[in-house]
């Protein structure tokens, strides 16, 4: 006869990280949504070599290009010489990979009528989806932002900053280049919640993402005119701001300008989240009756 | 189940509960189309229309109605994924859509259709997630625990991914998912949907316990009138988002019961017409007839009395009419006995 309660109680889940187990309660359930999310990304393989391959392809192409159109300029424009835009799009490339976030699950689980679940939670659905956005992030800096980094740093003419003051700002920008986008791409989900169709909205964003965060062609570049209109849009200070300033293509004055725009955005952006559920809460359709 | 007897307050209380909702109406044909993008007309739909009542500690209520009457929208109203267009919940003394988060801490929710485990973690994982989530204590979690994975059996599942499981499985394993935290209320939203017989019955065994041994206050939604005739004392029917019926199930049957069907098997012949007052041809088929029995003009002893007197019965059964009947007269009335919408409880 096997003693079934005893046998029970070693099956009693523990928490199996000691990490976890340090943080209060409240924070403890969201620091496990990021661990599982990571778990789960284990699952794709072929994603990650994938992954890995497309970064180094693009670097290539975009190093290739400004190569090429350089070799034909009379002089280097005044904001980069060649050097500084090879190693702006190369770190460009590499923040845009380690900033990887699924946009989708929200929209995903409004059109499921899945959301119900996690609203019946006592738990926030925001800070859910951040930790599991976290989580994956983590999964993409171990898997593809390493070896993507070596391999161009090997390969491509771009060294990592010797400056302390290039990795402090770094690490002020990224996380709140990271919230930007989560939110951003938080609130277009949510559009889910009024519109049945949200794909053109999501082209939308991709398009103005791609063009105004100025990852692919840096903000420098684009005509005065213009610079208003991106300066006041969100996307910037997604992928420009933390690359520019751990470039140190900008420091100075102008880098904390910059930080100070980018917490500014991360506080409206946080409001308008809040504003945006609870008026998608007294909206909601849950579909499926 | 001390709670039951000595407290009167009730646990969920709803009054003029009405929710709302605008819907595009499209307009036909192509012109209507372009129109459509232009200016679109709305329909206010009320799905569910000043809707009271109360619901006690330890009650087992089904809450029945056709597709799209207010079932879902009530429920989500109770665990605050709604907000009402107007009237007022408590549930558990909490306004559930004001406070979503403390209303979660004391409700447990089972969707037959959808799962609230992870898809790719082993069972034991998610529930380690929930407790988590609920902030469960040690000791309590441990406590339901044990006595859910024996009660439900699942020992033999627990290091199972979820999508591994059969139907039957993981609504065990939901069914232990929404309870770990000790809610003091279950809701059930088709939780036999799709099981096959045997395990419809054991999931209704184990429903029966948790209300009667863990006194929680079960409200159940389902289309199958089986689980409700099995389980619930207490049946509300919403029809076109109003009550249209709120009493205990054994009154539902005692009142709108008006007749029982008498099935007969005559011996070598059946007769054109059995000329017995209280009974009507209902049909007839070889050697059987299906009589009605009208309870205000005899008594069934007379009738079976009288037909074993004039007729070679051979053989002879009578049938009540299930829930299912009476729950169809009704939504074919309408919500014509409006005498029983007032809570029974007062």
């Amino acid at each position: 006869m096997r003693d079934v309660a005893a046998e029970a109680a070693s099956q009693v889940p523990g928490v199996a990280w000691p990490v976890v187990g340090a943080l209060p309660p409240g924070a403890r359930v969201y620091a496990k949504f990021t661990i599982r999310s990571f778990q789960k990304q284990l699952a794709y393989k072929f994603e990650y070599f994938v992954g890995v391959f497309n970064g180094l392809l693009f670097i290539f192409i975009f190093t290739s290009l400004w190569r090429a159109i350089y070799a034909n300029l009379e002089a280097p424009p005044a904001a980069f010489d060649l050097e500084g835009i090879t190693a702006f799009a190369v770190f460009a490339m590499i923040v845009r990979i380690s900033m990887t976030q699924d946009d989708m699950s929200t929209v995903g689980k409004i059109r499921s009528g899945a959301i119900a679940l996690d609203m019946v939670k006592p738990m926030s659905y925001f800070g859910m989806m951040l930790a599991e956005c976290a989580g994956q992030t983590l999964f993409h800096w171990f898997t593809r932002v390493i070896p993507v980094l070596i391999f161009s740093l090997l390969a491509f003419d771009a060294a990592l900053p010797r400056a302390w003051e290039n990795w402090a700002l770094l690490a002020i920008a990224w996380p709140l280049g990271y919230l930007i986008m989560f939110m951003v791409n938080y609130l277009f989900a949510l559009l889910a919640f009024w519109f049945i169709e949200t794909f053109s909205f999501h082209l939308m964003k991709y398009g103005l993402f791609t063009i105004f965060s100025g990852g692919i062609v840096p903000v420098d570049f684009f005509p005065e005119w213009l610079k208003p209109l991106i300066e006041s849009l969100p996307f910037m200070y997604i992928l420009y701001t933390p690359t520019a300033l751990f470039t140190g293509h900008i420091a100075g004055a102008e880098a904390l300008r910059l930080i100070l725009l980018q917490g500014a955005w991360a506080v409206a952006l946080g409001m308008a989240c809040t504003v945006m559920w609870r008026a998608a809460q007294r909206k909601l359709v849950v579909q499926g009756g | 189940m001390n709670e039951r007897m000595s407290e009167r307050e009730p646990l969920i209380r709803a009054r003029g509960l009405t929710r709302a909702f605008r819907v595009e109406e499209s307009q036909e044909g192509l012109l209507g189309s372009f129109r459509n993008l232009f200016s679109a007309r709305h329909r206010i739909i009320t799905a569910v229309n000043n809707v009271s009542f109360d619901i006690h500690p330890g009650e087992f209520v089904g809450y029945v109605g056709e597709n799209g009457a207010g079932k879902s929208t009530t429920i989500k109203m109770l665990t605050g994924i709604l907000t009402p267009t107007a009237g007022t919940v408590e549930v558990a003394g909490i306004v559930p859509y004001e406070d979503r988060a403390a209303n979660a801490f004391n409700i447990g929710v089972v969707f037959g259709q959808r799962t609230q485990l992870w898809w790719d973690l082993p069972v034991r994982d998610s529930f380690d997630l929930l407790r988590s989530i609920y902030r469960v204590p040690d000791d309590l979690f441990t406590r339901n625990y044990r006595e859910l994975s024996e009660a439900l059996h699942l020992e033999p599942l627990l290091t199972l991914p979820v999508r591994k499981l059969s139907l039957g499985q993981r609504m065990r394993c939901d069914l232990a998912a929404s309870l770990l935290h000790g809610p003091k209320i279950l809701f059930l939203d088709e939780p036999t949907i799709g099981l096959d017989l045997i395990a419809k019955d054991k999931m209704r065994v184990m429903l029966r316990r948790i209300n009667q041994t863990r006194g929680v206050t079960i409200i159940l939604t389902t289309h199958d009138m089986d689980d409700i005739e099995a389980l619930c004392g207490r049946i509300m029917i919403i029809d076109k988002g109003a009550i249209a019926y709120d009493g205990a199930t054994e009154r539902l049957k005692r009142e709108h019961v008006r007749h029982k069907v008498l099935e007969v098997e005559f011996h070598d012949y059946n007769p054109e017409v059995v000329s017995i007052p209280a009974l009507t041809l209902v049909r007839r088929e070889g050697n059987k007839q299906w009589l009605r029995f009208a309870p205000e003009a005899a008594t069934i002893h007379e009738v079976i009395s009288a037909l074993f007197r004039d007729y070679c019965v051979k053989d002879l059964s009578i049938h009540e009419p299930k829930v299912e009947d009476i729950v169809k007269a009704i939504y074919e009335q309408g919500a014509a006995p409006k005498a029983d919408a007032a809570p029974v409880h007062a």
